[in-house]
């Protein structure tokens, strides 16, 4: 088995008496790409930047290449790139002037700084845009260039904090790749995310976070493997409010079904064998006087396992 | 060596902002020309100047008192004054209030006996002996004639008794030969004019020419709203410039910094170096600018206003950071950095002679930078001083300085390393 690149031992961090996170414990290994998660609020930031040192735990420590977050945060900081999950980067100067200053920031000079500026330019796809300010740049070129500084020094292990949010397919696309690709190379990644087909698609592994702790860990096929046989029926009403509260309690009384999570207009119903009970669901729901708008049978996914875990739903 | 980088990359950033360089360049140069000559100000000087209404008020009873205006009606002044001669003090000091006249120029009663005891006084104890110069407080370039004009007269007076000249004769027949010098004064630019010759501490018979009524008329207004003017907006991108530690802060490039391998106080000692050194290139274009474009005089010693402008800086700087260490949000950096700077520039004489506020402001006005720090221009600019007679300006603001930037690196660190 390959050396951890990250341990995370317990880690707590307590914000005026609430505690965001509360006993994380994952390992990374050297050359895996692992995602947390999560979603909103569910401490994934909190606990990036605990690893990045930018806070300090309240209990608990990790180590990073060997090193400890708490007692040795230079060597942390010499092994960790770090892409914070807001646009980290000053506007009204160029991307080259950005990656230069970011270059020497960690060190980096002469030579060896406008070789690895020019090779992050390159890996951003920014190359002929260097001398542009980033203030001009759409958000997908902001977020390529938010990467390639994370990149510049040649770090062991990258921390990416949803670095795919609000941002338009294709460079999304081209930030999954160039992930996988550095990732060949042999960099490891801790990627966070609330988008499940991002951690489904990414990932070697993945931690499941909410609430500020870590309720599963494991690749998705072991994840997966924690609904059972379960198929999840994700049905919308055409009503208001109050009725969808009317459609919950029919449906739980059916024998088969296993769970009954309500959202805003849709609820999603875990059964082992969904084409055997739909015509008994329909049924059900119907008596109630609710129309129904949509329904979709889904494959077990992390989004089942979320909702498996917690009885919510990760979208809402 | 990074906080070279950051406080480099601050400034780079800050000077290709034209609206930056319209604010803390253009601006106070505007604003100081555009009062300057409303006042009259001192570019004019290179105009004949001529014809100037002053009246000789000489209730002397011996023959001294002649001699001012001996000298002042003398054909080579003709053309510089227009004298008239009264006996009445008080009409002729009402005339200075209307307006009619520029100036007053009186000779005490007992100005000749007065001055005799004190050559024949054997002990070395003088008592002084005064003329009155009373001048027009709304002009700004014929007080400055009016007084240096008489104060040469009275050096030579001096001069003459001190040298055992004592005849009466002897003195007329000097100061008949003062005319051509005097004369070439109204062609000078009057900040030229050599300090020692009209320097009052080479009276060393106790004669001085005490200026009644406005104290600070001498002072001409351009060397007065430069540094005023400098000082304001420098404040002002002072507190702005701090303010970019929040601003970083909000824009996630401050948390950024800190994950990576630099110690956080070099972080801030970037960023204060930073406006720093912003502060130091925007001082030293207005002096430039304003001795270029106006002729300004900032002084005779290059190094007393280099020192002077470090220490202003300085302070501004440590001000800005500590404004910025104590306020939750950039915003309320800006209000509070800009309402800091309006009071302080209030009290501290930037809009109108600090020397003019109630006794009660004198003290809060002490407190300011503004103050501090326009004094010493004003006594380099204006007075001529060298570097001594700007040493307790200097030490203050330097003072300041420390003061300020310690407090806020301290609670800067507690702020943001958590
Ligand atoms: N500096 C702070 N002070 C107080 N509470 C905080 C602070 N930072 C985060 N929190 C709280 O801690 C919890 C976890 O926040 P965190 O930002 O880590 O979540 P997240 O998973 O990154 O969410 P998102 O997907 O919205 O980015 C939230 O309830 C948040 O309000
Ligand atoms: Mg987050």
């Amino acid at each position: 088995m390959t050396e951890a690149i990250l341990q995370a031992q317990g880690l707590h961090k307590k914000f005026d008496e609430v505690y965001a996170v509360k006993g994380v414990s994952f390992d990374i290994k050297a050359g895996e790409i692992f995602s947390l998660l999560g979603p909103n609020g569910a401490g994934k930031t909190t606990t990036i930047s605990m690893l990045s040192c930018l806070l300090t735990p309240t209990e608990g420590d990790a180590k990073v290449d060997g090193f400890s977050v708490t007692g040795e945060a230079n060597q942390v900081k010499q092994a960790i790139g770090v892409v914070p999950q807001e646009i980290a980067l000053y506007p009204t100067i160029s991307a080259k002037e950005n990656l230069q200053f970011w270059g020497r920031m960690y060190g980096l000079r002469g030579k060896h700084l406008q070789e690895r500026v020019d090779a992050t330019l390159d890996i951003a796809g920014l190359a002929d845009r260097a001398d542009g300010k980033v203030e001009t740049f759409s958000g997908g070129m902001k977020r390529r260039i938010n990467i390639a500084v994370g990149l510049l020094h040649n770090p062991k292990i990258l921390f990416m904090d949803e670095p795919t949010v609000g941002i338009d397919p294709q460079s999304r696309r081209r930030i999954l790749d160039t992930v996988q690709e550095l990732n060949k190379l042999g960099l490891a990644v801790l990627n966070t995310t609330h988008y499940m087909e991002e951690a489904q698609e990414l990932s070697d592994r993945i931690g499941i976070i909410d609430n500020g702790e870590l309720i599963a860990t494991g690749t998705l096929d072991e994840l997966i493997k924690m609904v059972g046989e379960y198929d999840t029926v994700r049905l919308c009403l055409d009503v208001d409010g109050q009725k969808i509260e009317d459609v919950i309690e029919p449906l739980k009384s059916l024998p088969e079904v296993k769970q009954v999570s309500p959202g805003e207009d849709c609820v999603m119903i875990q059964v082992p064998d969904s084409e055997n009970i739909l015509g008994d669901m329909v049924g059900r729901v119907t008596q109630a006087g609710a129309h129904i708008r949509s329904l979709e049978i889904q494959e077990p996914n992390l989004e089942a396992v979320f909702l498996h875990l917690t009885g919510r739903a990760l979208r809402d | 060596m990074k906080a070279l980088t950051i406080a480099w990359k601050d400034t780079i950033t800050r000077l290709r902002d034209w609206r930056a360089i319209v604010g803390f360049i253009v601006a106070p140069l505007a604003i100081s020309a555009v009062i300057g000559l409303a006042f009259g100000g001192t570019f004019r000087a290179e105009t004949a100047i001529q014809d100037i209404k002053l009246v000789i008020v000489n209730l002397d009873s011996g023959e001294l008192g002649q001699v001012y205006s001996t000298v002042l009606t003398s054909d080579d002044l003709v053309d510089l004054f227009l004298i008239t001669e009264m006996d009445d003090y008080e009409a002729a000091l009402e005339l200075v209030e209307t307006g009619e006249t520029r100036g007053v120029v009186y000779i005490p009663e007992d100005f000749s006996d007065e001055l005799f005891a004190n050559v024949s006084a054997t002990d070395g104890s003088y008592n002084p002996v005064s003329v009155e110069v009373t001048t027009d407080p709304a002009s700004s370039i014929s007080p400055f004639i009016i007084t240096s004009v008489v104060d040469q007269i009275s050096v030579s007076i001096n001069t003459l008794l001190l040298s055992g000249q004592v005849g009466v004769e002897q003195v007329l027949a000097y100061a008949a030969q003062l005319g051509p010098e005097l004369a070439e004064l109204a062609n000078i630019v009057p900040g030229v004019i050599e300090q020692a010759a009209t320097d009052p501490g080479a009276n060393q018979l106790g004669l001085d020419v005490v200026q009644v009524g406005e104290a600070q008329q001498d002072i001409s207004p351009f060397s007065y709203f430069a540094p005023s003017m400098a000082i304001f907006f420098l404040m002002f991108s002072m507190t702005d410039g701090a303010r970019s530690i929040l601003q970083e802060e909000t824009r996630g490039t401050l948390p950024r910094l800190i994950t990576t391998p630099t110690p956080f106080a070099e972080i801030i000692l970037g960023k204060i170096g930073g406006t720093f050194l912003t502060g130091i290139i925007q001082f030293i274009v207005l002096v430039l600018a304003s001795s270029l474009l106006f002729g300004l005089n900032w002084g005779p010693s290059p190094l007393a206003l280099a020192l002077l402008v470090l220490a202003t800086v300085s302070a501004s700087t440590g001000l800005g950071a500590l404004i910025s260490s104590i306020t939750p949000t950039e915003a309320q950096a800006g209000i509070v950095g800009s309402s800091v700077t309006m009071v302080f520039a209030a009290l501290g004489g930037n809009f109108a002679l600090a020397s003019a506020l109630p006794d009660y402001l004198q003290i809060p006005s002490r407190l300011t930078i503004n103050r501090w720090s326009l004094d010493g221009f004003v006594k380099l600019a204006n007075d001529g001083r060298g570097l001594e007679g700007v040493l307790p300006e200097i030490g203050v603001l330097f003072v300041m300085a420390v003061v300020f930037f310690v407090l806020s690196v301290v609670l800067f660190q507690r702020r943001f390393v958590r």
